[in-house]
């Protein structure tokens, strides 16, 4: 347990060293896997396991997933990047997402937050009201 | 009763008294009628002739007479104290005995009415405790009869009272089971209808409104 406290926080460093910026980049992550090859840690898997979970979710709390049903316009897009790094206060980037069972309207996610401004959430947000 | 048996025996030495007495008066008289010697010399011997004439006809002589008394006091007291003392004695004790046993009749007698008397005394307070018992064991029975009532009553209450939460919960569930596939079904449909109702052009101005309220709400 000790020694999953240690790799954990080693992997935290390593996302840290990851960022440029604030924003988690390719090639800085590449530069940080060459320097851990070249290390040869004891447990190198399990940090590499580590690093890959804290880089996934540092990737998705700098990411907002927009979904529609129809192509979003670019301004809305921008819009929506812009209003989740204020939010958030932190450098987010917005990629789009296509998912027809929305109906209309868009579904942002941002880590594990999610927004919910669709035809689908607000009928079930009925249904459960009605419940 | 000793005393009656030394008189009867006393009763059969007499006539032994009796001759020697005669033998006696005889001697007596004799001394009386000296002066008459002559007359009473052939009075003396005819009487002595006649007493003589007795005795052998009798066969009593004075050589036999005194064994014969000293046998007859010697068996007299044998008699006595072989025979008569023990007898006497057993009677007595007999006599004793039946006093005893009278005493004791009595006694018996007195006891038993005592016991009697006791036995009543019991026999009525066994019946005042029965009595009494059967009071309690009423008294008792109508009270568990009365709390089992009561228990019997709570508990078809509480029946009545789980059933009707039951009925009550069945009910509920029921209906919010109805509720949730009513708005799943409206849901469904609704979302059905929609994306078949809904022109692309309606949907992207729609998604434009909607990111417009979204981020204008957060900000």
């Amino acid at each position: 347990m000790k020694r999953d406290k240690k790799i954990a926080q080693l992997a935290r460093k390593l996302v840290e060293l990851s960022k440029e910026g604030g924003v988690v980049t390719e090639p800085k992550v590449n530069e940080v896997l060459a320097g851990l090859k070249q290390v040869q840690h004891r447990r190198y898997l399990t940090v590499l396991k580590t690093f890959l979970t804290y880089i996934r979710r540092e990737i998705a709390l700098q990411t907002a997933v927009v979904s529609t049903p129809l192509t979003l316009s670019e301004d809305s897009l921008k819009a929506i990047e812009a209003h989740f790094i204020k939010l958030y206060d932190r450098p987010i980037k917005a990629i789009t997402q296509t998912d027809t069972s929305l109906v209309a309207g868009v579904r942002v996610r941002v880590g594990d937050d999610i927004y919910d401004a669709s035809v689908a959430g607000r009928l079930q947000r009925l249904a459960e009201n009605v419940n | 009763m000793k005393t009656k048996l030394i008189i009867v025996l006393l009763a059969l030495l007499s006539p032994l008294s009796f001759i020697n007495g005669g033998d006696e008066q005889n001697v007596a008289h004799e001394g009386h009628s000296s002066s008459n010697l002559e007359h009473a010399e052939e009075g003396a011997v005819t009487k002595d002739s006649k007493l003589k004439m007795i005795t052998e006809k009798f066969g009593v002589s004075l050589s036999t007479l005194i064994p014969q008394m000293v046998n007859f006091i010697l068996v007299a007291l044998a008699l006595y104290y072989l025979a008569v003392k023990p007898v006497a004695k057993t009677l007595d004790e007999r006599q004793q005995k039946i006093a005893d046993g009278l005493q004791y009749a009595e006694e018996m007698k007195v006891q038993l009415a005592e016991a009697e008397y006791e036995r009543a005394e019991k026999i009525k307070q066994a019946a005042e405790d029965a009595q009494k018992i059967l009071a309690e064991a009423r008294e008792q029975s109508k009270e568990m009869i009365e709390k089992k009532t009561q228990e019997a009553a709570a508990q078809a209450e509480a029946m009545i009272r789980k059933a009707s939460e039951a009925t009550e919960m069945d009910r509920k569930k029921m209906l919010s089971d109805v509720r949730k596939e009513v708005a799943r079904l409206v849901v469904s449909t609704s979302s059905k209808v929609l994306s078949r109702d809904l022109s692309d052009a309606e949907k992207q101005t729609f998604s434009e409104s909607a990111t417009k309220e979204l981020v204008g709400s957060e900000s």
